[in-house]
């Protein structure tokens, strides 16, 4: 059973395509989410930054469905994120600090895989249609343990967003990877927003992170500290302002 | 149902394709249980005991350690590069998940198993081609309890830091029903007694095999939830 906030009907496109209401997680006395609210609308970028241990991670986990918050709740395309339902995870691509690859296998049995999972329609059209989106297709029948840090990325890219998913959620993607690797990144991000995609990412890097969003938010300590639009920041001052977060 | 059925496959697709690339778990699991067959048929005089009472114990004492071998690299290999997260975060059913590693699991320790068994017949010399067909029945009824209850807690274990030591303590004291059940009708068998007269054990075995596995999918989105 599917809950949805608005029984048989899908949310109008006015109505903001994620809802988090006072979003709570503890671990023991520690806590990780300590009341985290924030609405976003189809289409828009949010940046999360935060220093480590900060609970962005967390909040990525609760909003993919895999980490079952302490109270609070959280609303996906309409689908309760709090539930486990398969309907929304179909909604949802999700990179994570880990690729989620199979390093034994090549990149086309990687994609295969997961198309197969899906449930895609032509599962191996469409893994060879996201192999050259990637532009790895010289490498497709290599095994994925032998692609350098960016190639292992840009798999996870494409695996995440192989069943054209309208929400993304990116944990550090720019994570171990060399300045050409993080301009290709961005522009394959880019390219992913120019879409119809909604977006939230979480990062330490200050330029990729203010450079492709449209909202912006700083978390410490389980808690959003700022949330705003970019136009409407000073980038000197939020600057600092994130800077001393991290320096506390 | 159909999606379900094809998501199982694809698990199970997966786990040979990287089986048949790396021969990790086949490989491990039969050197495993050839050396424990090596062990006993060392340190057991068979002018003494009949292999048909002894060979029985050691074969299914092979076939439970090469297991829990298997069971652990099993979701060991999930957790490398985060591919259990990406399996989690895929729309798939969390039951589809648990029959897909069982199968693959149950298959290649099916597969271990028939290796195994014409040695243990050469060390042991015992006759098992006379009874092979109940022997294998006998085999597979006891092998699905094992990886049954055995995939639903090494799922458990491949979270937890000790999962070496965690997944034996937790299996073995809950196999103990399936590995007596098993171990008694393969001698039976091996003396030539016909199905028929183990219904008991039988019925015990196949039991203890649909609680673990209806009990497995009752508790595996709690166990696999982090």
């Amino acid at each position: 059973m599917v809950s949805r906030m608005n029984e048989q009907t899908h949310p109008d496109s006015s109505d903001p395509i994620i809802q988090v209401r006072d979003l709570r997680k503890d671990f023991g006395y520690l806590q990780a989410l300590s009341g985290v609210s924030f609405d976003l609308n189809k289409g828009e970028f949010l940046t999360i930054f935060g220093p480590n241990g900060a609970g962005k991670t967390t909040l990525i986990k609760v909003l993919a469905g895999l980490t079952r918050p302490t109270s609070g709740s959280a609303h996906i395309d309409g689908f309760d994120a709090l539930e486990s339902n398969t309907e929304l995870r179909s909604q949802i691509g999700v990179i994570s600090h880990t690729t989620c690859l199979y390093p034994d296998l090549t990149a086309v049995e990687n994609l295969l895989f997961y198309a197969k999972l899906y449930g895609l329609d032509d599962p191996g059209k469409r893994a060879d249609e996201s192999i050259r989106e990637a532009g790895l297709q010289l490498r497709r029948h290599d095994p994925v343990r032998t692609y350098s840090r960016g190639m292992q990325q840009r798999m996870a890219i494409a695996r995440a967003t192989l069943h054209d998913p309208s929400v993304l959620l990116l944990d550090e993607p720019f994570t171990g990877l060399d300045l050409r690797a993080t301009n290709a990144l961005k522009d394959h991000l880019h390219d992913l927003h120019t879409g119809k995609r909604t977006i939230i990412m979480t990062t330490h890097d200050m330029s990729c992170g203010l450079e492709m969003c449209d909202k912006v938010a700083i978390q410490h300590k389980g808690k959003f500290l700022l949330l705003e639009s970019v136009d409407k920041i000073d980038r000197e001052n939020f600057e600092n302002f994130y800077t001393e977060i991290l320096e506390k | 149902m159909n999606r379900y059925l094809n998501q199982v496959r694809a698990i199970v697709w997966k786990d040979f394709v990287t089986e048949l690339k790396t021969r990790e778990l086949f490989s491990s699991m039969f050197i495993f249980a050839l050396l424990v067959i090596i062990i006993f048929i060392f340190s057991i005089n068979l002018s003494i005991v009949k292999a048909s009472e002894v060979g029985p114990g050691v074969l299914w004492v092979a076939f439970l350690f090469a297991g829990t071998i298997g069971l652990n690299r099993s979701f060991m290999l999930e957790k490398e590069n985060g591919c259990l997260q990406g399996l989690l975060f895929a729309p798939v059913d969390r039951t589809a998940l648990y029959f897909g590693k069982l199968i693959s699991n149950f298959v290649f320790l099916l597969i271990m198993e028939a290796f195994i068994l014409p040695i243990f017949m050469i060390f042991f010399n015992v006759d098992l081609i006379s009874h092979l067909l109940p022997l294998m029945y006998v085999i597979f009824v006891g092998t699905l309890g094992f990886c049954a209850i055995g995939t639903l807690l090494s799922s458990l274990s491949a979270n937890l830091k000790t999962r070496d030591i965690m997944l034996p303590i937790l299996l073995y004291p809950l196999i103990i029903p399936i590995i007596i059940g098993s171990v008694r009708m393969t001698g039976q068998v091996l003396a030539g007694e016909p199905l028929s007269n183990m219904a008991n054990w039988m019925s015990l075995v196949l039991c203890f095999d649909v609680i673990y596995i209806a009990v497995s999918i009752m508790m595996i989105d709690f166990v696999l939830e982090e």
